[in-house]
């Protein structure tokens, strides 16, 4: 029986590049396929830079949201290694 | 009753914090009323950033060294016997060989652990110039002795130890290798997490075009998951592989051991602080500088000698009751060289990210410059060079302004 899927939330407000995108791949180091992570951002290059990654690691943004003074980021593990 | 002021760690940060506290409080640990102990790793002081001048230049290590002792001030008391744990509450730092301190106020340097043993196959399939003197020879050891094939720059790792160190080996590299005219025989490759060859945007529109130039490859979105020494090669956690001859990494860093095993850090040992202040959290006898700490800035020396200078400079204010308190603003600056004698500056406060750059010889000369006062500067008598070149550091506030939560 696989662990069931967890959600995590990374709170890289107030830091400026690349601490949202490095905070993102530490999440993703520690994530499992399937896992969701939450990534909040002051950075607006934070969401480019997630899309990218997303996109170059096949995975999947399923949110992008302007919250009151910040961004949230939603990124499905679709896949981690190889 | 004596005011004892503790250091711990005795790099950048902590031999020049020891050394500033006691040009500022000279008169009070005369008389006896302060104390200021230095609790170090041991009786050599290497200039970090030289061990690129080691791995891609063939410098000697030992230029770069120099005895701790010989750099403290008098007033200093050195104890050359790591910190094995601190506890906060009880204001007691215990030593590795059983030596027992207590303080009144602590500035923490303990730097940080870099690890090739985190990532499988990393210790064993790849050099490092990260870990120190010694392992940046074999990194020389193996550039002068590569002659064709593929070389990888990787880094394994995010934060790490200065920033620009990744793409400067790549330059120091293809420089050397057209120097001995076996350039075109060479795939030069940076391995990186981040989505551009630099992770700050100004600085990657200078390094890009360079490596474009140069015919420096860059794979980008590359977190490595694992080595295979014997295959020779190295896996991404994005599906990606990379065959190489040679693998120059930049292994995972972590904190202190020291900060670890006392429980006061982050799930990765760093030390929580005020990013203006350096003061941990939870605690206002107690400082974290310079790579210990979780503050999102550059593992560097500039910015462990400027946090130092502010917390010392705090330090030294409330034991004399002066009221004066500064904040640190975050300024960075990082020589990056770029081959041909052109370097450029990564410079930022918290307030201003990076701006335009573009390599110059004076650049690389200044840089040279630090390299050759760095000695001089950690005596703590040179600050009119730092701050006539570095202009503002910090910025002096109304006391009790400082003592809000950490804004990291």
């Amino acid at each position: 029986m696989s662990a069931p899927s967890a959600r995590r939330t990374v709170d890289s407000r107030g830091s400026f590049c690349p601490g949202p995108i490095t905070d993102l791949f530490k999440a993703y180091r520690q994530a499992s396929v399937g896992d969701v992570i939450e990534l909040l951002a002051t950075d607006p290059a934070a969401e480019s830079d997630a899309r990218a990654w997303a996109e170059k690691s096949g995975n999947k943004v399923l949110e992008v949201s302007q919250e009151k003074d910040f961004l949230k980021i939603v990124i499905e593990i679709d896949r981690k290694g190889r | 009753m004596v005011e004892r002021l503790a250091v711990v760690g005795s790099g950048t940060g902590g031999t020049f914090a020891a050394n500033f506290l006691s040009t500022k409080l000279r008169e009070r640990i005369r008389a006896g009323e302060v104390r200021i102990l230095l609790i170090g790793e041991g009786f050599r002081h290497h200039f970090q950033p030289a061990c690129l001048d080691v791995a891609f230049k063939g410098s000697h290590p030992d230029a770069e060294s120099r005895s701790e002792m010989e750099l403290l001030r008098p007033e200093v008391t050195y104890i050359p016997d790591p910190a094995g744990k601190i506890d906060l509450e009880n204001r007691t730092i215990f030593s590795v060989g059983g030596g027992v301190f207590d303080y009144d106020h602590l500035i923490m340097a303990t730097g940080a652990d870099v690890s090739p043993q985190m990532i499988p196959g990393l210790a064993e399939g790849s050099v490092n110039f990260h870990t120190g003197p010694v392992n940046a020879v074999k990194v020389w050891d193996s550039v002068r002795s590569f002659r064709k094939g593929r070389i990888g720059v990787l880094i394994a790792g995010v934060p790490h130890k200065c920033p620009p160190s990744p793409d400067e080996a790549l330059f120091l590299l293809d420089e050397y290798l057209r120097h001995r005219g076996i350039r075109e025989d060479v795939e030069l490759t940076l391995l990186t997490p981040y989505p551009k060859a630099y992770p700050a945007d100004k600085i990657a529109q200078v390094v890009s075009p360079l490596f474009e130039e140069k015919g420096i490859n860059v794979v980008p979105f590359f977190n490595v998951d694992s080595v295979d020494p014997s295959a020779k090669k190295v896996y991404s956690l994005e599906g990606d592989e990379y065959a190489y001859d040679l693998l120059i990494a930049v292994p995972p860093h972590r904190g202190a051991r020291v900060v670890r095993e006392s429980g006061f850090g982050d799930e990765e040992g760093w030390i929580k602080a005020d990013r203006r202040t350096m003061m941990v959290e939870g605690h206002d006898d107690a400082f974290a500088i310079g790579d210990a700490t979780s503050i999102p800035i550059s593992k560097s020396g500039v910015v462990a000698h400027l946090q130092s200078k502010v917390v010392a400079t705090n330090i030294a204010s409330e034991v004399e009751g002066t009221g004066r308190v500064c904040e640190y603003n975050g300024r960075i600056n990082c020589p990056m060289e770029v081959g041909d004698r052109r370097a450029i500056f990564v410079s930022a406060t918290y307030k201003k990210p990076p701006s335009d750059q573009s390599p110059s010889l004076m650049k690389y000369a200044m840089k040279r410059g630090f390299g050759a006062i760095y000695w001089s500067a950690l005596s703590g008598r040179w600050e009119w060079i730092m701050d006539a070149y570095l202009g503002q550091t910090s910025e002096e506030v109304v006391k009790g302004a400082q003592q809000s939560a950490p804004q990291t």
